[in-house]
């Protein structure tokens, strides 16, 4: 028994639940029905329900700065969804980088985020909607092989067998982890940058190992899609594995492997096992003056913050003094910073979507940089990196800007 | 140890603003004798700062000196300013009060009317105030309307001083946000700012005025109207709570917001941005609470043991409660409780007397 007309709407429960044709109708049944519909599958849902449309969120949204005629907008999106007038199929689904922004803002405390990964598992998961092509190939090859680019998991160390960086041996039973990620697995700038890490943690006499080939992807960007699922696979794997191999403490390149493994993993008290992230390390360095400093490099330095440290951790000072801390450099603020500072867009799988040049935050973000009059752009995240990188490619007016992580601004003034 | 006898009152008021004089007054009309004890250096409260009340634009100060000289006149009002409670205990005539200056008061009934305290601008980090100079709070521009205020009543930048014609009015600063504890409405807030941007528009026809809103709230007798006139000025009001205010080189202020009814993102820059601040309880209202033995609500402020039907009673027999220790209230309807609430007390005392 086929429907007359164009279906919107998806098959619950045996039936199918359809939006009205015309989205100005608010009072159509099938508006309630998908309302309905997803109070049943969704128990963030309900949040929706304390929104007073004040709209903070989407002026602190910071695709609001792209040149759009209608951006992305939080509350737009929640009076929708309370309407029932959503559309699980369209793109606007995916445009949250998940910087956190509007939640820092809202004076209700609605947990957007958790709303976004609510309704994209409607997608990903029960078939409520599109998911992208990108995305779902990424998702399908973590599923697979733990890493987003379908490539064999051995790759993810190969690349360390060359390396003139001897091991530091650890004690068995008090292992440190050096958690790559699947950037620093597989992508040849994240590589270097780990390189870096390397080196810094070598220079310091830090003993570390690397589970690399053993260890799958940290399942932040998966869980953030709504996959949850594979999020769940991937933390029981990652967790197995460093608890057999007795891992002690576990150090992070990547913010988003961090708040994954910190907050996400559910560690018992008696799995003693502490995450920290390269940066907390790398500050406490700088504070012991554990290394010689020269005045190389030269010029003026800013930091962008990525979200996952700023607005997710409230991590802004460490690296601000790091950067104050080398003698060659004069530190310069972006117009937004700290827990304010604009989101490169790579978070919450949108470094796995496909956005046309002109309309991506990163490119908002390299303007501020320019208008600081910088040499350099540091930051401490390999999204953060890639975005900002990839966004300055074959620009002519970001051609003066050096993108490059933190420890790799540190490595240059390093004396050896 | 001797002690010197007890002073003896038959009511004692604590709080001397508007709300507090007007109590003592009324109390006054039906022959009964009061104490005003006020914890600032003199009487009349936050409303002999204001220039102009809405929705009628009479002065507050006016109105406030005129209690006081009436207060002044009045022999069975007696007054004690620069001073706080500082112990209670029941005694079989009502309760003896010690205070900050170790006297003695025995008294009959007590009624709190220790008022509010404007919210803390600074807590709401994204507008920049105490950093920016150009952002101000709602009784600063009060001030600076004010012909008797520091610029003689004239409009101006604090930052360079140079006349203020762009101006932004923000509502809801602390009102309305669970982050930041104050989920309630503060009432009064949208019609401040309304006759603030009257004001400013009738004295300067060229200015431009832009209230930041979330949903105007003019629900008193003439609020509307008084809304309604403020539109007709050129005042203009964007729906949309604001995310940001920041400084740009001369000093002007940024703002972003989103126009929610419009669906699109909007910037403005301007001169002056004015928060428009919400209430809170008063600063010592949980010492006040434990002090006295009575009850406060979710929201900080006082609550009686039934709003309905003895709304200024507390659980403590004898202490009651007036004006915008319950909750924001207009001048006009504290004054109006102060009435209702020396009727309760009279009553009060009546039964109980001898």
């Amino acid at each position: 028994m086929a429907a007359s007309g164009i279906d919107y709407g998806w098959r619950l429960q045996g039936k199918t639940v359809r939006l009205c044709a015309d989205r100005s109708l608010m009072a159509d049944e099938s508006a309630h029905q998908m309302e309905k519909a997803l109070r049943q599958m969704s128990m963030e849902y309900y949040v929706l329900d304390r929104c007073m449309q004040c709209g903070i969120c989407s002026s602190a949204c910071p695709q609001g700065l792209l040149h759009d005629d209608a951006p992305f907008s939080p509350r737009n999106f929640i009076q929708r969804a309370r309407l029932g007038l959503l559309n699980l199929s369209e793109d606007e689904l995916w445009k949250c980088t998940h910087c956190g922004h509007c939640q820092m803002m809202c004076p209700y405390e609605i947990p957007f985020l958790e709303v976004m990964i609510s309704l994209r598992n409607l997608v990903v998961e029960q078939g409520a909607g599109h998911v992208p092509v990108s995305i779902r190939s990424a998702l399908a090859s973590i599923a697979s092989g733990g890493n987003p680019w379908k490539a064999d998991a051995a790759q993810r160390v190969a690349w360390l067998q060359g390396l003139d960086i001897p091991p530091v041996a650890c004690e068995p039973a008090r292992k440190v982890h050096l958690f790559l990620g699947c950037l620093a697995g597989y992508d040849p700038r994240a590589r270097r940058t780990a390189q870096t890490a390397m080196r810094l943690l070598h220079l310091a006499g830090v003993p570390f190992e690397v589970l690399a080939d053993e260890e799958v992807c940290c399942g932040d960007s998966v869980r953030r899609v709504g996959d949850l699922a594979t999020f769940a696979r991937l933390k029981q794997t990652n967790k197995r594995i460093m608890l057999s191999k007795g891992v002690h403490t576990i150090y992070t390149l990547s913010p988003h492997c961090y708040e994954s493994i910190q907050t996400l993993y559910g560690w018992e008290e008696n799995q003693a096992v502490r995450v920290m992230p390269f940066l907390k390390l790398l500050f406490q360095w700088m504070v012991d003056g554990v290394f010689a400093l020269t005045d190389a490099p030269r010029g003026r330095v800013t930091y962008h913050d990525p979200c996952f440290f700023s607005k997710h951790q409230g991590l802004v000072d460490e690296p601000r003094q790091i950067l104050k801390g080398l003698p060659g450099l004069e530190y310069v603020e972006m117009e937004h910073h700290g827990r304010k500072s604009l989101c490169c867009g790579g978070g919450g799988g949108g470094f796995w979507r496909d956005v046309a040049k002109g309309r991506r935050l990163a490119e908002v973000r390299l303007d501020e940089a320019l208008a600081t009059g910088a040499d350099y752009v540091a930051t401490s995240c390999p999204y953060c990196l890639a975005m900002l990188e990839d966004a300055s490619k074959g620009d002519e007016r970001y051609a003066k800007l050096e993108i490059l992580d933190i420890g790799e601004l540190v490595w240059k003034g390093v004396r050896p | 140890m001797s002690q010197a006898a007890a002073e003896k009152h038959t009511v004692m008021v604590v709080g001397g603003g508007v709300t507090g004089l007007g109590i003592a007054l009324a109390l006054d009309g039906l022959g009964i004798e009061t104490l005003i004890l006020e914890k600032g250096p003199s009487l009349g409260g936050k409303v002999k700062d204001y220039d102009k009340i809405f929705p009628d634009f009479v002065s507050g100060r006016d109105i406030v000196n005129e209690l006081i000289a009436r207060v002044e006149r009045v022999p069975r009002i007696s007054c004690r300013t620069g001073t706080v409670m500082a112990g209670l205990k029941e005694t079989d005539t009502g309760y003896a009060v010690s205070t900050n200056d170790h006297q003695r008061l025995e008294v009959g009934a007590i009624v709190l009317a220790s008022g509010f305290e404007v919210f803390d601008a600074r807590l709401q980090e994204e507008y920049g105030y105490g950093i920016y100079p150009n952002v101000i709070n709602g009784p600063e521009l009060e001030s600076y309307l004010d012909p008797h205020g520091p610029t003689g009543g004239r409009l101006l930048r604090p930052f360079d001083g140079k006349p203020a014609r762009r101006v932004a009015i923000i509502f809801c600063v602390g009102s309305r946000s669970k982050r930041l504890g104050n989920p309630y409405c503060s009432r009064i807030c949208c019609s401040y700012s309304t006759k603030q941007a009257i004001e400013i528009m009738e004295r300067d026809p060229g200015a431009g005025v832009t209230c930041f809103y979330m949903d105007i709230r003019t629900y008193g007798r003439g609020f509307e109207e008084m809304y309604q006139y403020a539109q007709n000025l050129g005042v203009k009001y964007i729906r949309g709570r604001v995310s940001e205010c920041s400084v740009l080189p001369e000093g002007d202020i940024q703002v972003r917001a989103e126009n929610t009814l419009l669906g699109k993102p909007v910037q403005g820059v301007f001169d002056l941005v004015s928060l428009s601040v919400g209430m809170m309880p008063c600063a010592d209202a949980a010492c006040l609470a434990d002090l006295l033995g009575i009850e406060r609500g979710k929201d900080g402020f006082f609550s009686g043991v039934d709003q309905y039907r003895a709304p200024h009673d507390t659980r403590r027999e004898g202490i009651f409660l007036a004006g915008s220790v319950t909750g924001l209230k207009p001048i006009h309807d504290c004054l109006n409780e102060a009435l209702s609430v020396a009727g309760r007390v009279a009553a009060y005392l009546n039964n109980h007397a001898g």
